[in-house]
Order: structure tokens, then sequence, then C-alpha cells
């Protein structure tokens, strides 16, 4: 009886392979219940955003003077359906709202995207090589952080939307934009100004926090043996410093990513950001105010994605700090 | 500490002069700044061919015709405004009214124009006379330029900042009474479901912007509220024009008492709950570290009574880390919010700021930027100091 209780044969215990380090973290990701659902509803909304000039059932731009406020599942007078009305010029809502949702989110991941990789790079060097790098970015970070950054962003949206030209864009760079963002090369230009003003007063927080995680990795005995074997700064720096860096990154990043698009909205709304007839949820939503009174869902309905995008947004994010960092929870 | 403070000062007295500069030289000199488009404005709407005298006119309207430092340094502190005591350097040259022109002919026969040397110069002596501020440092923020022309900034943002310290004061001060009560039930009870309910509307009240809060908050009070025939909320402006009829209520005279009160509700209730929403957090994790503390656990343990060991014992001290709060209250004291008051057109000085950038009153612009820098900069070294005085176990070195 004592002889039979072997549970697993010894070989398949050595050879099975130990669980990696991500697929821990999307493990413990999985048990977030709110958090997988909100990944559910991003994805969605990320779809019908790709999926925007396929499905649109109207032109984006097109007026149409005889069906203006049409309520939601309305019939306008040549018998088209309006699954949610239409606008103060009879433009489609439906179709206005899936191409905001694509330059809306779109923009607020570029614009994260490059402020995080700026934050992540200066955070690496101030973090690695100490010494005047670390003063001059560290500094450079204190000061800007005691900027109102709101004034700023508008003043800078304004000055740069005010004139595009001065932005510099080189005409492919226009044209795979306006491919992403299904517009046209202009109103790409104007998409970029927002970008880069975004991005501009994005990376602020990314470097103090990299510049942080650095300074407690690089005291690892790994990196020591690294040097100790002989290998270069940026081998040290982007295989042993980066990985181990990464990730509170990611979690910054996807707050980072919802503090992006709201900022957007709320430049587009102020009317200093991106501008009709480039429809985004925050111009959407400054239209639907001025005819709130008279057509109450009107603010309803671009101002329902902010809120879902953005609150699903953040509960991943809480669920990516819960997954990637026990220690965090609070 | 003297030796702290004087340092901080002095780094304060840096940052303000970077950022003056960095703020000056954004309005003033990015192509298509105010003075750019002024001159376009006056090439189109001038009826006649523009004269050269006209260009020299405009030129020296802007301070086009004085060199950059100079410019500078007249905005900043309104200096150079003449020769020097005694009459020294009169003649000392500070700018050019007309620049010379020199024709370049390539080899390929283009002909261009190349602005070069300087055919009749501005002097010190020729600035005299001129307008000039007392520069920003003494608090001349020089002329309003589009929304009140010709008036002084100072006379734009002291009509507007009566409303955004009588909005801000008091939901700051509701913020507060509210906030930290429920931060230290929250603390008190932890994980029950108080805590819980609180815990989410803190996370929905961050994460969502102010102006979706606002708008919702308008179709509730006032659309929805209206359309149904109850009491409804007034949507937006400080006063009322017109006399108007809320049900249960009666005739409200525009312009009284409750006028203005009705129309204070909103906005204060918005920015009142996105303060709530921050602060109650703040105020519970302060709350939960210091309720772990040993001494806590001492005072308990000697039998002092639950409420004043939350009370007296562990309040107090939680409440340290929210001085720190207080550099941003300060500021938004005068700032305002701008958010929310645009979506109530509350005429206080956030919407004095959107305002001026949409009608590009770059000076209205640059004072409300520069206030706010200082502002700010003011409030943290405040917050320093204050800390030393919660807590004498910080010294300042």
């Amino acid at each position: 009886m004592a002889t039979s209780t072997t549970a697993v044969p010894l070989e398949e215990a050595v050879t099975r392979r130990s669980e990696g380090q991500w697929a821990i973290v999307f493990r413990r990701f999985r048990r977030h219940r709110l958090a997988m659902f909100c990944i559910g509803i991003l994805a969605l909304l990320l779809l019908l955003s790709a999926a925007t000039p396929l499905i649109a059932p109207y032109e984006r731009d097109q007026p149409n003077l005889t069906g203006r406020f049409l309520t939601p599942l309305g019939v306008d007078a040549d018998g088209g359906f309006h699954l949610l009305g239409t606008d103060h010029l009879g433009r489609d809502y439906a179709t206005r709202l899936l191409y905001a949702s694509r330059v809306s989110l779109g923009t607020a991941f570029i614009a994260t995207l490059i402020s995080s990789t700026i934050g992540i790079l200066l955070g690496m060097l101030a973090g690695y090589f100490g010494g005047w790098v670390d003063t001059i970015i560290s500094r450079t970070l204190e000061i800007v952080a005691t900027l109102p950054t709101l004034l700023l962003l508008l003043i800078l949206a304004s000055i740069l939307v005010q004139n595009i030209n001065a932005v510099p864009l080189p005409s492919w760079g226009a044209s795979l934009l306006a491919f992403i963002f299904a517009v046209s090369e202009r109103e790409a230009r104007i998409i970029f100004a927002v970008i880069l003003v975004l991005a501009f007063f994005g990376w602020t927080g990314t470097a103090r926090l990299m510049r942080g995680m650095v300074l407690s990795v690089r005291e690892n005995v790994y990196i020591e043996s690294a040097r100790a074997l002989g290998a270069s700064n940026m081998r040290i720096l982007f295989r042993h410093v980066f990985p181990n860096a990464l990730p509170p990154m990611i979690v910054d990043f996807t707050l980072g990513v919802n503090g992006t698009l709201v900022a957007e909205s709320a430049l587009s709304f102020l009317g200093f950001g991106i501008q009709d007839p480039t429809p985004t949820w925050g111009n959407m939503l400054s239209y639907a105010q001025s005819y709130m009174f008279q057509h109450p869902w009107m603010p309803l309905i671009p101002a329902m994605p902010i809120l879902i995008a953005s609150i699903a947004i953040n509960y991943i994010g809480d669920g990516l700090r819960d997954a990637l960092d026990p220690r965090q929870r609070g | 500490m003297a030796g702290y403070l004087a340092r901080r000062f002095l780094q304060m007295l840096l940052v303000a002069l970077v950022a003056a500069i960095c703020s000056y030289g954004m309005l003033y000199l990015v192509p298509g700044g105010p003075i750019d488009q002024l001159l376009a404005e006056q090439q189109n709407t001038g009826q006649n061919r523009i004269t050269e005298d006209d260009i020299r006119r405009v030129r020296e309207r802007f301070e086009l015709d004085i060199y950059l430092p100079f410019r500078f340094t007249r905005w900043l502190i309104g200096w150079p405004a003449g020769p020097l005591p005694g009459g020294i350097g009169a003649d000392w040259q500070v700018g050019c009214s007309i620049p010379g022109q020199v024709r370049l002919r390539y080899p390929d026969g283009r002909v261009e124009v190349v602005e070069e040397g300087c055919e009749v110069p501005v002097t010190l002596a020729d600035l005299e006379g001129r307008k000039v501020s007392r520069g920003i440092v003494f608090g001349d923020f020089g002329m309003s330029q589009v929304m009140l022309r010709g008036r002084p900034v100072t006379d734009l943002i002291m009509t507007r900042l009566p409303y955004t310290l009588y909005l801000m004061g008091a939901s700051i001060l509701l913020s507060i009474l509210i906030a930290i009560p429920i931060g230290v039930y929250s603390a008190v009870r932890q994980y029950s479901r108080f805590d819980y309910v609180m815990t989410t509307v803190a996370f929905i009240g961050a994460s969502l912007p102010s102006f979706v809060f606002g708008i919702f908050a308008i179709l509730l009070f006032s659309v929805l509220a209206k359309n149904a025939g109850l009491p409804y909320l007034p949507p937006g402006d400080a006063v009322g024009v017109r006399d108007y009829t809320i049900p249960w209520i009666g005739t409200v005279q525009a312009g009284s008492f409750l006028d203005r009160f009705l129309r204070f509700l909103m906005p204060c209730g918005v920015l009142t709950f996105i303060n709530i929403a921050g602060w109650s957090r703040f105020v519970r994790g302060s709350m939960l570290e210091v309720l772990s503390l040993d001494y806590v656990r001492t005072a308990r343990a000697k039998g002092v009574a639950e409420r004043v060991v939350i009370l007296k014992h562990a309040l107090r001290n939680s409440l340290i880390p929210f001085v720190t709060l207080l550099a941003g209250i300060l500021v938004s004291l005068f700032s305002g919010a701008l958010i929310t008051e645009t979506v109530f057109n509350w005429p206080g000085i956030g919407r004095l700021f959107i305002d001026a950038l949409s009608r590009n009153d770059y000076n209205v612009v640059m004072a409300l930027l520069i206030i706010n820098i200082v502002l700010l900069l003011i409030g943290i070294l405040i917050v320093d100091i204050l800390y030393t005085v919660v807590d004498p176990r910080i010294r300042l070195t």
C-alpha cells in the first residue's frame, strides 16, 4: 500500500515547465473579474473604432438640414434610419461617434505612447547614470512639475492649432496619421499638434517613477554580476534594468492613457483641441451642451463613451497593479 | 532654517524667471503670435495700401522695433524707458525702426530682398515718452488688447476675482468639512459596506472629467427637473438677467440673493464632489497609517475611550500630510476651476482665462499664467514651512 502512492512520475515532474512570469501575471489578472470585464469593453470600443470606415452607416460630415436633431432611432425625411439620431446639422450621430472614438482613443494611445517613451528613457538615464545627467533631468522635472499644466496645455494647443503649418510633420507622417485616424491630412495635422502638446506634458510623472525604479533595480546583485561579466551599459540598461523596472510602467501607461483621454476631451470640449468637423467625444459634447435644453438626449451620447472608456481603463489599471505587484495593494 | 529659506527663495526667483522667459517666448515669439495676427488683421482690414509709415507705427506699437532683450526687460521691469540718469547713453542704439534692405541678385536671375543692417535706428532717447508698463514684476500686466480694449489687465482680473474667490472658497470649505469625516469613518470601519461604497464613488469621481459631471448635473437638476415640473436650478451664470419662476419656490427676482444662491449651488456642488472624491481617500489613507501606530495601541490599552483615541490621538496626526494639499488649494482659490467655470458660465478667473485665450488677448493670458506660477511657488514654500510647524520632527536644512 505504501508503495503505490507515487503521484507524479519522476520524469514528468522534472520536465514540467515552471510557469513564466507573464503567465502568473495573467492568471492573477484574470481573477480580477471587473478588470476582465473592462478589458472586454475596451476591446469592443477599439474594435468598433478600428472598423469605423466599414461599419459607419453614413458619410461623416454629410449634413441634412431637414433631419436635424432627430432623436435616437429616428427616421429622416428620406427614410434614412439613424440609430443614435442626428446632430444640429443633421449629421448622423452614430457615424460621428464612431469616428470620434477612433480619434479620441487613437490620440490618447499615441500621445501616451510618446510621453511614456520619453519618460522611460529620461528616467532610465537619470536613475542609471546619476551625476550631472540626473541633476539636469531631475531639475527640469521639478520645474515642469511646478508649472500649471492645464493652462500651458491650453495655451500651447491654442497656438499650435492656429498655425498648424508650424507643426513639424513630414507629409508621409501626415498621410500615416490620416490613415490611422481615417481623416484628411489637414485634420491629421491638427490631431498631431494636439498629440504633441499632450505628450509634452505627460512624461514627467513617468520619468520620476522610472527613475525611482531604476535606482532600486540597479542595486540588485544581478546587475553587479552582469557588469562583472563585462556587459556594456546599454546591454545592462535594456536587458536587465528595463525588464525589471517595467511592471509599474505598464500600470503607469494604462492610467496615463486615461489621463490623456480626459485631457484631450477637455481640450476639445473647451474649443482648443481638435476642432469640428473632425469629431471627438469632447467637441461633440461641447456642441451638445448648447442644445441640451431642447434636446436632453444629445449630451448623453458623447458623454457615455467618455465615462465608459475612462472607468474601464482605470479599472484595468487597477487590475494590472494587483496582478503585477501584489505588495502594492491598498 | 533661515539659510534654507534664503536658498529656497532664490531658487523660487530663478524658477519664476525661467517661467517668465519661457512664457514670454511662447506667447510673443511663436509665429502666429499676437503680433503676427494683429499685423495680418491690420493688413486685411486696411483699405489703403500699407505705407512704410504704417509699418513703422505698428512696429512701434508692439515694440517690434526694439531689440528682443530690451523688449523683454521693458515687459519684465519697465526698463529702459529712456536714457540713463544724467543723459548717458541717449544715442545708444536699442532697436531699429526701419531695417535696411539689400537686394540679392542670384546668378540664375532670381532677386531676393533680405533685411540687413538698419536704416533708422532707435536709441534710448527715442524711448523717452513712449508708453511703457511699470513691468510685470511690479504688478503691471499691461493693457487688455481685445476683451476690454485699452483697460488695464488688472481691472479685468479684479472684476472676476470675487466670483472665483467665493465659489472656490465655499467649495473648498465644504469639501474639507465633508471629506474629513468620510475619510475618518472609512478608515475606522475599513472594508465595511460604507467604505466600499465610498471607495467606488471616489474611484469614479477621480477618473471622470469634471465637464462630464457638470453636464450631467445640468441635465439632471436643470433640464430634466424643469421638464418634469419639479423645482429646478438655473444652469449657468452667477447672476440672472430676467426674473423666473420655479415650482414650489415661486418667482425669483434676477439679482436677488436667492437668485445668486440658486445659481451658485450647482457649480459649487460639482467642485465639492470632485474634491471630496480625492480628499476623502487621502484622509482615509493617512488615518489608516496612523491607526496602526504603536501610540494609538498604547492609548487604547490604557483604556482611553475609542472616540478620544480617534478624534484626538489619531485624527490630529493623520491630518499632517493634508497640509501638502494647501499649495494647490491656494492656487485654486485664485485661478478657479477652469473647466467647471466654463461649463456653468461662471464669470470667474478660470472663465476669464478661457475667454482671453480664445480671443487671443495675450496680455490677459500672460498675466494669469504668471500669477498662477508665482502663487504655486509661494504655496509650495508655505507648505514646506507649515510642515515644520505641524511636525516638529521635520527640520529644514
